[in-house]
């Protein structure tokens, strides 16, 4: 059957409302929503107005059809896949589009505003940052209205419809509160999500090329956070390990392949005081997983420690994860290394970088020693002229020659690179440590935090008789960035520049407050997961907490709040108390027994009733008339005790019954 | 006015479910007791079930929840509980939109058989609140829903088909809202004793109704111009003004009309034992059409019934008289 298509301007007052619930739960989608995606949603919408504004007729079902199938080979095209949330909200996005083009009844908007709660829900499980709760709720709050408006009767405004999306909301606030604290939190997931595998990854990767053009992120951007239990580290001790690069081909850095580079692990011995710490890290999309050199344990299912002492884990890090760790950083590994690794921490390409291999062989030849030999290298980047810059010229095909005798500027990832050249040339095994290096002290909140400009690339050189030894050249040229950090130099530098160094001081203020919010969000709210739940649940005095108990407690608590919602909506529809004279009245009505008509007035009855001779007229006279005082009297008690007094006397006067005719 | 969309396709299903209404509707018979014509809505009385919005509605939120845990994702908890507990709000102010409600039945025009008899019931919200979307129905038919103010009272109109005549009962009618959300229906069945007057169909083809009978009275047209008064009789609607008798008012206060005697009137007489018609209520459908065909004209006309006799008059309390006798005919009683 086909269905007519014309329309009548009747969804005029509601489709506004969906259009906009729809526009909103699309909003956090359009970063990552392709172009065309976007241009047919807008288009649709707009188009669909327009026709319902101008009384028009929808869309041919061949053109719908046309367009649908057009819209699904599209996002299929697009992602090559249709699970996961980007590829989800393309298609959530696509199916609103179409269904605005065939929406002909008020209620076809049901499906729309469940597309709308549908997009919100899966922006959330793209990220949740601090405006993402205000966001939520704004939204749930257009829908809603939304929805009362699509069920609305004629002579209901958006106003009204309006107000009681926002009362109801406001009711069902506490009942989403007490099932989020108490609903039981799960460990593991049930089933293996796919992550939308097409978004950047973001932070550190897993190679280095410092030839290539200057890729050092600067991004504000959070790495992620550090809550110490007891003292912070020295600046200089806070070297966050990453992953180890071992293998160069002459202008690239890689991990080793791990079936084929050294697999013995290296022993660590351990000295001075742990320091143990909980770390928020931001997702990364990546499987590294950061901690304080050198981690000794941690709390991270399915994470392991590689044999280079660099930590990983199983799934790649798709959310924000929380974990706890606890690392020494005064530490030696074990003085044996197998032929086979050291051989593997020699290596450098057959051929390339003639200048630096001439070098290193000069400068170890006169230096004697090993360690004599990595003290003139550092002395060489230190007392030399180079410099340490985040925008580098490119280098060429011989990168290593030419950042050491030519262009001699460059940021941590060139002097690594190079110091390791330098020492591998000369037979001392050397690698390459990729992590973070520094944070900043909220002060606050008290954690700190690590950025990604935070990012650095230090190396490790094998010294005989003492194990893997950290070395940061970096820090030999630039030994601010390693003491401060390069987040307050920079801003030294721009206050000074600028000469207002007090407003900056307080957008520094300002920054670290944001900061120190989003890190109590994240630990209370995002990262409310088991752990947190059952310390929260013992601090209010539940013992043992299980799931059993929440659920039970959930259940309880969701029942107390429904029944007080219950009764404040008794309340509100409760019918307002009558005139008390005209309780008194109609309970002498029943009293004489006699029941007054509709629209009857208090003299009319008194009349009809003295017919009756049931009571004296006396009686019936002095009930009328207090009750006439006490309504449209002086506005005092008196003519309402009297009418009191007069009717409870009434049922003792009662005459005596006619005898029946 | 709109009939209900059934949401069961299968004529099977459909019989089933209206047997299973049946029989709840019996049980809440049975439970209620019988009502007074103006009732108001007690909370135990008003029942609440989900609609099949609702329970997508709810197959939905189940779906989140288990995203939500599967993805250990605190806001999109936040947003699966926001929306389980607007479910669990608007379900306690779907049963809420209805209680306290007054309902009184204000009358039902009588109708011929076949026509609908509209029975018109008096909807009063007495709280201090709006009321949404609130819809009275019967089997097979529903009003508009409208919005009662705070105080306000509207007639709501029941369609009830008639097919014969005599007294037509509602036993059982319904009022119910899905405000705010549509996800709960909430309903009250009501038992009022509401009864319609259901006058016999007119008669499609009618015989010719008897000869007028011209009462040629002393038609003295002298000078005086005078008929002869006859006496006074009460007021009746239809009744000239001329014919008011306006001093005997101004004296008791009651309306008297005048009766002449001799007046040059024609009237007819309609008498059930002169049909042929074997049919009875083949019968009483001509004596209609007659009656509304002669009322329509404004003759006077009269009715004889075995055991009843209408004196020929106008006027619509004449008609109403002269119908319901018709309507409540009882052969076997005379």
């Amino acid at each position: 059957m086909v269905k007519p298509r014309g329309t009548d301007g009747s969804l005029l007052s509601s489709l506004p409302w969906t259009l906009a619930a729809l526009a909103l739960s699309i909003a956090p989608h359009l970063p990552y929503l392709p172009v065309w995606v976007i241009a047919a949603f807008f288009g649709c919408a707009a188009w669909r107005y327009l026709i319902e504004k101008r009384r028009r007729a929808l869309p041919s079902v061949w053109l719908r059809a046309g367009l649908a199938l057009a819209c699904f080979l599209g996002v299929f095209a697009t992602y090559a896949t249709i699970s996961g949330v980007g590829p989800g909200s393309a298609l959530l996005a696509v199916m609103a589009s179409l269904k605005l083009l065939e929406t002909r009844q008020r209620r076809d908007q049901f499906v729309l505003l469940f597309i709308s709660i549908f997009l919100v829900m899966s922006s959330l499980l793209r990220e949740q940052y601090l405006w993402s709760l205000p966001y939520l709720l704004v939204s749930i709050l257009v829908i809603m209205t939304a929805w009362l408006r699509m069920s609305a009767t004629a002579g209901e405004t958006a106003r009204q419809s309006f107000s009681t999306g926002g009362r109801l909301l406001l009711y069902a606030a506490p009942v989403a509160i007490a099932m989020w604290v108490f609903f039981p939190r799960i460990a593991t997931p049930f089933w293996a999500v796919p992550m939308d595998t097409g978004t950047a990854r973001t932070g550190i990767s897993d190679s280095m090329s410092p030839g290539d053009i200057s890729s050092l992120s600067s991004s504000d951007a959070v790495a992620f956070r550090v809550r110490f239990d007891d003292t912070v580290p020295a600046p200089r001790d806070l070297y966050w390990r990453g992953l180890v690069l071992a293998v160069f081909n002459g202008r690239s850095w890689t991990q080793n392949d791990p079936f084929e580079g050294p697999r013995s692990f290296e022993e660590i011995e351990v000295r001075g005081e742990p320091v143990s710490y909980e770390i928020t890290l931001e997702p990364t999309r990546q499987p590294w997983i950061f901690a304080l050199d050198i981690p000794d344990s941690w709390t991270l299912e399915r994470t392991v420690m590689g044999p280079q002492h660099q930590l990983a884990r199983a799934t790649p890090v798709d959310q924000r994860i929380a974990y706890r760790a606890i690392s020494y950083v005064d530490y030696s590994t074990n003085v044996d290394l197998t032929e086979y690794a050291r051989s593997w921490y020699l290596r450098l390409p057959a051929d390339g970088n003639p200048r630096s291999r001439t070098l290193a062989r000069e400068m170890r030849e006169s230096a004697g020693s090993d360690t004599a030999y990595i003290e003139s290298v550092i002395r060489k980047f230190n007392e030399e002229e180079y410099f340490y810059t985040l925008q580098p010229p490119a280098l060429g095909s011989n990168a290593t020659d030419e950042f050491l005798f030519d262009t001699r500027r460059g940021f941590c990832e060139h002097y690594a690179s190079a110091f390791a050249v330098l020492m591998r040339a000369a037979g001392i095994p050397a690698r390459i440590v990729l992590g973070y290096q520094g944070g900043e002290l909220n002060p606050i909140s008290g954690h700190m935090t690590v950025r990604q400009s935070d990012a650095h690339a230090w190396n490790e050189v094998w010294i005989d008789g003492r194990g893997w030894y950290r070395l940061d050249p970096t820090a030999a040229v630039a030994p601010d960035r390693i003491d401060y950090g390069v987040s307050d130099a920079a801003f030294e530098g721009f206050g000074a520049a600028w000469g207002f160094a007090a407003p900056s001081r307080i957008m520094h203020r300002l920054t670290l407050a944001w900061d120190a919010m989003n890190a109590k969000w994240n630990d209370w709210v995002l990262g409310y997961g088991p752990e947190n739940q059952g310390k929260f649940m013992e601090w209010m005095g539940m013992e043992d907490p299980s799931w059993r108990k929440l659920m039970l407690t959930m259940i309880a608590v969701v029942f107390i709040i429904v029944a007080i919602v219950s009764l404040l909506l008794a309340l509100r529809y409760r019918s307002p108390a009558k005139d008390p004279a005209a309780q008194l009245f109609q309970r002498f009505a029943r009293k004489a027994g006699l029941e007054p008509q509709i629209g009857e007035t208090a003299a009319q009855y008194a009349m009809r009733l003295g017919q009756l001779h049931v009571l004296p007229e006396t009686t019936i006279e002095s009930v009328t008339k207090a009750y006439h005082d006490a309504r449209y009297g002086p506005d005092d008690d008196s003519a309402l005790k009297r009418l009191k007094i007069a009717v409870a006397a009434s049922s003792r006067q009662r005459l005596p019954s006619l005898p029946a005719r | 006015m709109s009939s209900i969309p059934s949401p069961f396709p299968s004529v099977l299903v459909r019989s089933l479910r209206t047997n299973a209404l049946d029989r709840v509707g019996r049980w809440a018979r049975k439970r209620q007791g019988m009502d007074p014509n103006t009732t108001r809505l007690r909370p135990g009385r008003v029942y609440i079930l989900p609609t099949g919005v609702g329970i997508v509605f709810g197959i939905m939120v189940f779906a989140m929840l288990l995203g939500s845990m599967n993805y250990t994702n605190n806001l999109s908890f936040v947003l699966t509980f926001m929306l389980i507990g607007i479910g669990l709000v608007s379900m306690h102010q779907c049963q809420r939109n209805l209680v306290g409600l007054e309902l009184s039945f204000a009358g039902a025009a009588a109708v011929h058989a076949g026509q609908i008899l509209r029975v018109s019931i008096a909807v009063t919200n007495h709280s201090k609140n709006t009321r949404y979307g609130i819809r009275l129905y019967r089997e097979g038919m529903r009003t508009d829903a409208l919005v009662l103010q705070a105080g306000e009272s509207k007639v709501f109109t029941l369609h009830v088909p008639t097919n014969r005549r005599g007294w037509i009962n509602l036993d059982r009618f319904g009022v119910r809202t899905v405000f705010p959300f549509e996800l709960f229906r909430s309903w009250a069945w009501l038992h009022m004793d509401i009864r319609g007057l259901v006058y016999p169909r007119p008669a499609e083809n009618a015989p010719e109704p008897p000869p007028t009978m011209v009462a040629h009275g002393h038609r003295q047209h002298d000078a005086r111009g005078e008929e002869d008064f006859a006496g006074l009789r009460k007021y009746q609607v239809g009744d000239s003004p001329k014919h008011v008798a306006w001093k005997a008012y101004a004296r008791s206060g009651q309306l008297l009309s005048k009766q002449f005697a001799g007046a040059d009137t024609s009237s007819q007489w309609f008498s059930f034992s002169d049909l042929t018609v074997a049919d009875l209520e083949q019968r009483l459908s001509i004596l209609t059409r007659w009656i509304v065909d002669a009322d329509r004209s404004l003759e006077d006309y009269g009715l004889r019934l075995p055991g009843a006799e209408f004196a020929p008059a106008h006027g619509e309390a004449h008609k109403r008289q002269c119908l319901e006798a018709l309507a409540l005919f009882d052969s076997s009683a005379s």
